[in-house]
């Protein structure tokens, strides 16, 4: 069994909620890239549960040399060849929240991903953002422009504060795109600013 | 604006960038096309970055 289904089975056995986030997650939302990195969010609520978390990983022989804390943002765990990072929360930017852990779904026996909107809010607002996060993120609304459930986009984009860059990563696919893909641009452009206007109708 | 907002990569968006995007995009549902899961594609990934530890 790999380093990462172990992760998931130890997880799932303690009833912490786990979740593929970072490169190796794309594939879910149906876009794909080589990545080097194994990155798993849990979500754990007090330090008893992080602690025996990592005695249960220990005794798989997986262990960690740091000394973790629940107020940590991450740390390295090393099986025999491997190594992920295991985050406490799905970006370094927010904590997670019971929507957000309502709406991870599986991709695969024990391993779960976070929601399409989720996944996105993680890449815009995590602290070291960086181009290849914004291309992560305009693969992810090209594939699934149907799929997004965009008033809960717009919910959450609000929520971490980063509605304006989400803005204007859609001004920019607007301006620079090329003919050929207008359309597609236009409707992803057409749904955000319905989910904007619904928002803006339920407060007034 | 925080600290950590900072550290953020301004946000640039070339045409070839978009181009790109949308390419990979169809590669990708053309793997799909061809029978391939999203579940295999994590698979052959996690295979690739991980060296087979017999242990667990």
């Amino acid at each position: 069994m790999s380093l990462t289904e172990t992760i998931f089975e130890i997880g799932s056995k303690l009833g912490i909620p786990c979740v593929l986030i970072g490169g190796l997650a794309l594939p879910a939302y149906n876009v794909g890239r080589t990545t080097l990195d194994i990155d798993i969010a849990i979500s754990v609520r007090t330090q008893g549960e992080l602690n025996n978390f990592i005695d249960v990983l220990s005794k798989k022989g997986i262990k960690t040399l740091q000394n973790p804390k629940i107020n940590h943002d991450l740390f390295t765990i090393f099986g025999k060849n491997n190594e992920a990072e295991i985050w406490l929360k799905p970006c370094d930017a927010f904590n997670w929240d019971q929507k957000m852990i309502k709406n991870t779904f599986i991709i695969e026996k024990n391993m779960k991903v976070l929601s399409i909107e989720d996944f996105i809010l993680t890449k815009l607002a995590r602290s070291d953002r960086s181009s290849t996060d914004i291309n992560d993120i305009i693969q992810v609304l090209i594939a699934n422009t149907n799929n997004i459930n965009w008033d809960y986009l717009y919910y959450r984009l609000n929520w971490a504060d980063v509605k304006e860059d989400f803005e204007n990563l859609l001004n920019q696919l607007s301006l620079n795109g090329s003919s050929k893909f207008q359309d597609d641009v236009n409707k992803i452009i057409k749904e955000y600013q319905k989910s904007k206007e619904n928002q803006n109708n339920n407060d007034n | 604006m925080s600290e950590k907002q900072k550290n953020r990569a301004p946000i640039n968006i070339s045409a070839s960038d978009i181009e790109r995007a949308f390419k990979k995009v169809e590669e990708f549902q053309k793997l799909l096309k061809k029978g391939k899961t999203r579940q295999e594609i994590i698979k052959d990934l996690i295979k690739l970055i991980e060296i087979e530890d017999e242990s667990h």
